[in-house]
């Protein structure tokens, strides 16, 4: 089954129907738990990937500040993977030919990759070098913002 | 001059209709305006955090405030500067939404808080920051910031869906 095939027959789906026929302010409510989950993703990351450039809060330890706001990424990536299923879904076959919608999800591959790999190594060790942690904040604000941008960009093609 | 009339001005001059019509340009100031928010609202809501005594509390008050002062000012004027554009862009349809002077009207308040909060505490930090307890008044503020820059982000976000109608 083709892409486009499977997204029509979500579409169509009994649940899709069921979103689709509720309130605009539905679909409202779940922009704003959408923004709410990436506000808590992208605070941390920018945090924390201050502290890694060294240009942020110098005095609490990198592995500290990391400890201490991971659990607002996950919170924030679960509130993201849930309203934007919600978003999707009933116009699944819209984002079929979005160039942005795909390339979306190929960087926020990439910034998942670097998170669960680099970010966790370099922000575990207690002094790590300082060269792997500047290359690490940058990547990992780029990866989030560029995520976040292409993101914003969908609904404009 | 009322303020319809202006903000018709607005959407008609050549900034607001360059913006609204290029393919690129609207969506990279949306996207640019997330991005300060980022920095803004994102870095403040730690130090508000940290004032509830929910976010590092055995850390000095001032270990967060001074260094994150500069990025989170930075993310404002980013925000506000982004904010501004994509206001013109479509000034003659936002103007005729009472959310949107909900809004404003909340952006004014956590101004006020954050300026009192500034003038009152934020300079003479040292003095109340080895306390056991943080002063009634800075907890207050720090709640006021967080429910006060959320009602923004909330009536922000519904701009959009209340002028398609």
């Amino acid at each position: 089954m083709s892409t486009l095939e499977t997204f029509k027959s979500i579409q169509s789906s009994d649940f899709s129907r069921f979103i689709s026929g509720q309130d605009h302010l539905f679909g409202a409510a779940v922009q704003l738990v959408h923004i709410v989950g990436l506000i808590l993703v992208l605070s941390p990351i920018v945090l924390v990937s201050l502290r890694l450039l060294g240009i942020g809060l110098r005095n609490q330890p990198i592995s500290q500040l990391a400890q201490a706001t991971s659990w607002l990424i996950w919170v924030g990536l679960g509130l993201l993977a849930v309203s934007g299923l919600l978003i999707f879904i009933p116009a699944a076959t819209n984002y079929a030919p979005n160039t942005f919608f795909w390339n979306k999800f190929i960087l926020l591959g990439l910034a998942l990759l670097t998170h669960i790999t680099l970010y966790r190594k370099v922000t575990q060790s207690e002094t790590p070098n300082a060269t792997t942690a500047k290359i690490t904040g940058i990547l990992s604000l780029t990866l989030w913002f560029s995520v976040a941008f292409a993101g914003r960009f969908i609904g404009f093609f | 001059m009322s303020l319809i009339e202006l903000s018709q001005l607005l959407y008609d001059s050549e900034a607001g209709t360059a913006l609204r019509e290029s393919i690129y340009a609207f969506p990279i100031v949306e996207g640019l305006h997330l991005i300060g928010l980022a920095f803004s609202f994102g870095l403040l809501m730690f130090i508000d955090l940290r004032l509830l005594g929910l976010f590092l509390p055995d850390a000095p008050v001032k270990d967060l405030l001074q260094p994150l002062r500069p990025w989170l000012l930075a993310g404002f004027t980013v925000t506000i500067v982004t904010g501004i554009l994509l206001f013109v862009a479509a000034a003659s349809k936002i103007i005729l939404l009472d959310v949107f002077y909900y809004k404003l009207g909340f952006i004014a308040l956590a101004g006020i808080n954050a300026l009192l909060f500034e003038l009152k505490w934020g300079r003479s930090v040292s003095e109340w920051d080895n306390q056991q307890a943080l002063p009634k008044a800075v907890k207050f503020a720090g709640f006021a910031s967080l429910a006060l820059w959320s009602l923004v982000i909330i009536t922000g976000r519904l701009i959009p869906y209340l002028s398609y109608e």
